[in-house]
């Protein structure tokens, strides 16, 4: 992973952090996440998608059929590695640098996303857990709901800063504040 | 956004996030005569009504799928993902 990359996030310049206090509709910036993009070759869709369920500690977000997004907060991109590295059949790669994670959460954060996607967000048809790559702001994203008010987008680095600035765009209505996560 | 796919991986999801090849052809054989290839490469229908394409979920699973669909009213009938149609050929 590229160390530059890796110590100034791409959102240091969007965000002031003079220390605002978050408002019920807030948007956190991940500082420093683990994301993986798993691949399973021909034929082993099911096998590695069991493997991967099975390991504890990292959430793994559906792309497309045999194609994952490993997603942790908790642990670095060399542990994730390690835990990814003994599935067999699928292929790894660090995305930890080429991707940003942002989560939005708050009582209105389904009438906030309404505007950025086309995909219907109701809890009946998007659950608890449920993730799909779509298009947000005009960027293919991976958009993942990870509690009944919370939802987790995981942009492409260099289309960040836009995503970023259009969602702030639209949760101005609902007073949405960002900034940068604790852990 | 008002023209709506429902792709076979994701969902209903709206033409912004597709991407159009063209007609859905079957490839000839390698050995095929030249004005096989040559219909195949530049020769099109440009029918109107009922259509077969290629369509490529872009912003989404970014498989590719074949779209059935109506031209002229954009009745979509079905659609399906072009691989497994494509592996009984190979």
């Amino acid at each position: 992973m590229s160390l530059t990359l890796f110590h100034r996030h791409v959102l240091e310049d969007y965000l002031s952090d003079f220390g605002t206090k978050a408002n019920p509709n807030h948007l956190a910036v991940i500082r420093r996440p683990a994301i993986f993009s798993v691949l399973a070759h021909r034929g082993h869709d099911a096998s590695v998608e069991n493997e991967l369920k099975s390991v504890e500690g990292i959430d793994v977000r559906d792309c497309a059929p045999g194609e994952w997004l490993v997603v942790s907060t908790s642990a670095g991109a060399a542990a994730i590695e390690n835990l990814l590295a003994d599935i067999a059949g699928a292929s790894i790669v660090d995305q930890s640098d080429g991707r940003a994670l942002l989560r939005v959460h708050g009582p209105n954060v389904r009438k906030i996303l309404a505007k950025c996607v086309a995909v219907d967000l109701h809890p009946d048809s998007f659950p608890i857990g449920t993730s799909a790559n779509m298009l947000c702001c005009h960027v293919a994203v991976n958009l993942a709901r990870t509690g009944a008010d919370t939802f987790e987008i995981a942009v492409p680095r260099s289309f960040c800063g836009s995503v970023f600035e259009e969602v702030m765009e639209m949760g101005r209505e609902f007073a949405l504040t960002a900034a940068f996560a604790d852990s | 956004m008002a023209s709506l796919i429902t792709c076979p991986h994701c969902g209903t999801r709206p033409k912004e996030e597709f991407s159009i090849r063209g007609t859905a052809l079957t490839r000839p054989h390698p050995a095929a005569s030249e004005e096989d290839w040559h219909r195949y490469v530049y020769l099109r229908d440009n029918p109107k009504g009922r259509y077969q394409e290629y369509w490529h979920h872009a912003a989404g699973c970014r498989r590719w799928l074949v779209v059935d669909r109506d031209n002229v009213t954009h009745d979509v009938f079905s659609v399906t993902d072009a691989a497994p149609a494509r592996g009984a050929s190979e």
